[in-house]
């Protein structure tokens, strides 16, 4: 684990690059990139109710599984290209981990990186919304 | 005379904020909610610290000014709409004047088969309270399109939707994109064909003069918050002859005669229609919003705004991708600027000009018939009002076009 414990260390790279930027423009431009580096992103044509994230202001979607040797899987979506960036760096963190890490790994990363004290409080909700749902489904995959 | 925006601003405390960015606060979210002048601010903390009390039905000197506070607030508000205080129902808002209208006039004298008229302009307000009716009473709701290419109603089919109406209901203008529709002609159409004309103001109050006996309107709808008054409260300016064809909406205490164990008898007049407590606060800060306004012509008002608006939306025209929906270069046009563009999101687009201290709104604004006539699921909006400046609208399309040029898609 990274620093202080809290996020997985191969993360420790995206933080740090993250926590170099000049200014919020300078990290929301960043988050812009990471959306179009999605590691499992999920197509529009996979957006359904069932997967949406609610109190979200753009519109989010996620499908969580196990892959073959029962690494988590974050497949997400956005029609916002922050919140699309965000997804991919959650994505980014919690892929291959165990669902169990995954159910209760801490949303601090976000906070290292300075993306949610940049956010506006509804859009740092809806960040915590987006990561909730990913550890709520972590849990079911667990009790599946 | 021109407007002394330098005084003006001076009255909006909130105007001098500075953001957790270190940015200035620029609001350009008027059409949602205008600001509060200090005065509006003080009336109603003075009432809550020197006479909060609730209104009627007592005897002791604090409920005595209650009272006399909302009634003069009445008068006050009526004068300003160019009517008289009998013809002018509380409400919480335009939201509920339209609600009461639907069930105070609506279900009371239309029936199956009867038409009531509607536009694609509408807010969810105006549209949602007919839906509703229409499943219950089975009278039919039409819809008069757009045209898309000018923005504007299409007259030659209101006047054949109109012809068997029996209630008319347009916005006055629109919180999407800022046009005016031509009301007088809409009104003169619909009295023709005997519909009944209800008329949403919550836009058009805050930058025109709605002189209501003038007007010819059956029923107008107004919101306070949106013309420098609080929240919570607004009005149904109502027609007498109309006001005698309604039934009670909400009931409860004060809006009854006498209550038995056999039965009640209501008031008349706006009393039947103001169960409960009234939202006196509120309406003592609307009666200083509206004395505060009143100090200005109309007519500058709604000038400074529309130069605002069309200036911004002229500037928008040379910023790669962006494309304004509506047209602000009419004259008659609000300070509403609708845009979209081409490759940065809405939502996103909205957070980068919030980085740069720039207040605008995104989403369906409520009105997702318009949207899908326009064919976009959202927009950004600028709107302007009073106090807002050239210098602010400088300022946000150069930040506009910073963030276009930073953010976009190049091709």
């Amino acid at each position: 684990m990274g620093h202080q414990g809290t996020w997985p260390e191969h993360l420790n790279d995206i933080v740090e690059e993250f926590q170099s930027c000049f200014d919020s423009m300078e990290r929301y431009e960043l988050l812009f990139q990471y959306a179009k580096k999605h590691p499992s992103p999920l197509p529009p044509e996979e957006w359904e109710e069932s997967n949406q994230v609610h109190g979200c202001q753009s519109r989010a979607h996620v499908i969580c599984s196990l892959d073959e040797e029962g690494g988590f899987i974050l497949r997400g979506g956005a029609d916002a290209q922050i919140v699309q960036g965000l997804m991919a760096v959650t994505a980014i963190a919690v892929n291959g981990m165990a669902p169990s890490e995954v159910e209760t790994l801490p949303p601090d990363f976000a906070d290292a990186m300075g993306i949610r004290s940049s956010l506006t409080p509804s859009r740092a909700n809806g960040f915590l919304n987006m990561f909730n749902r990913v550890r709520e489904e972590a849990g079911k995959l667990l009790g599946g | 005379m021109p407007l002394d925006l330098e005084a003006i601003r001076s009255d909006f405390p909130i105007l001098g904020r500075m953001l957790p960015n270190g940015k200035k606060l620029v609001y350009f979210d008027n059409a949602a909610t205008s600001q509060k002048p200090k005065c509006v601010i003080d009336s109603m903390s003075r009432y809550y610290e020197e006479y909060n009390s609730n209104a009627h039905r007592a005897n002791h000197t604090l409920a005595d000014e209650a009272t006399s506070a909302l009634e003069n607030a009445r008068s006050v508000i009526s004068e300003f709409f160019g009517t008289s205080p009998d013809q002018m129902i509380y409400t919480s808002g335009a939201t509920e004047a339209i609600n009461l209208v639907s069930y105070g006039w609506a279900r009371e004298n239309l029936s199956e088969g009867d038409v009531i008229v509607l536009t694609e302009m509408e807010h969810h307000a105006d549209i949602v309270p007919w839906q509703q009716l229409s499943k219950e009473k089975g009278v039919e709701v039409r819809y008069v399109p757009i045209d898309t290419d000018s923005f504007t109603l299409d007259m030659d089919a209101f006047e054949i939707a109109a012809q068997d109406a029996s209630l008319v209901c347009v916005v006055h203008t629109s919180n999407v994109l800022g046009i005016r529709n031509p009301v007088e002609r809409i009104v003169e159409i619909s009295h023709e064909a005997g519909a009944r004309v209800l008329l949403d103001c919550a836009q058009g109050a805050p930058h025109e003069m709605i002189e209501f006996d003038k007007s010819g309107v059956d029923f107008v709808a107004i919101s306070a918050h949106k013309m420098g008054g609080p929240t919570g409260i607004g009005c149904l300016l109502v027609r007498r002859d109309a006001m005698e064809q309604m039934g009670p909406f909400m009931t409860g205490g004060s809006m009854i005669k006498r209550v038995s164990t056999e039965g009640s008898t209501f008031q008349e007049g706006h009393a039947m229609f103001e169960t409960g407590t009234p939202r006196i606060a509120e309406a003592i800060g609307w009666g200083a919003a509206v004395e505060w306004l009143g100090q200005f012509d109309m007519g500058e008002v709604h000038s400074h705004i529309n130069e605002i608006a069309s200036w911004v939306a002229g500037m928008m025209d040379d910023i790669d991708g962006i494309r304004v929906y509506g047209d602000p270069s009419r004259v008659d046009s609000s300070g509403a600027v609708s845009f979209l563009h081409e490759s940065i999101q809405s939502q996103d687009l909205a957070l980068l000009l919030d980085e740069g201290g720039f207040a605008v709104r995104t989403g369906h604004h409520c009105a997702q018939p318009l949207m899908d006539a326009l064919g976009v699921p959202s927009t950004n909006r600028a709107s302007f009002w009073i106090y807002n400046t050239m210098e602010e609208a400088e300022a946000f399309v150069n930040h506009l076009g910073y963030v276009v040029e930073r953010f976009s898609e190049k091709s």
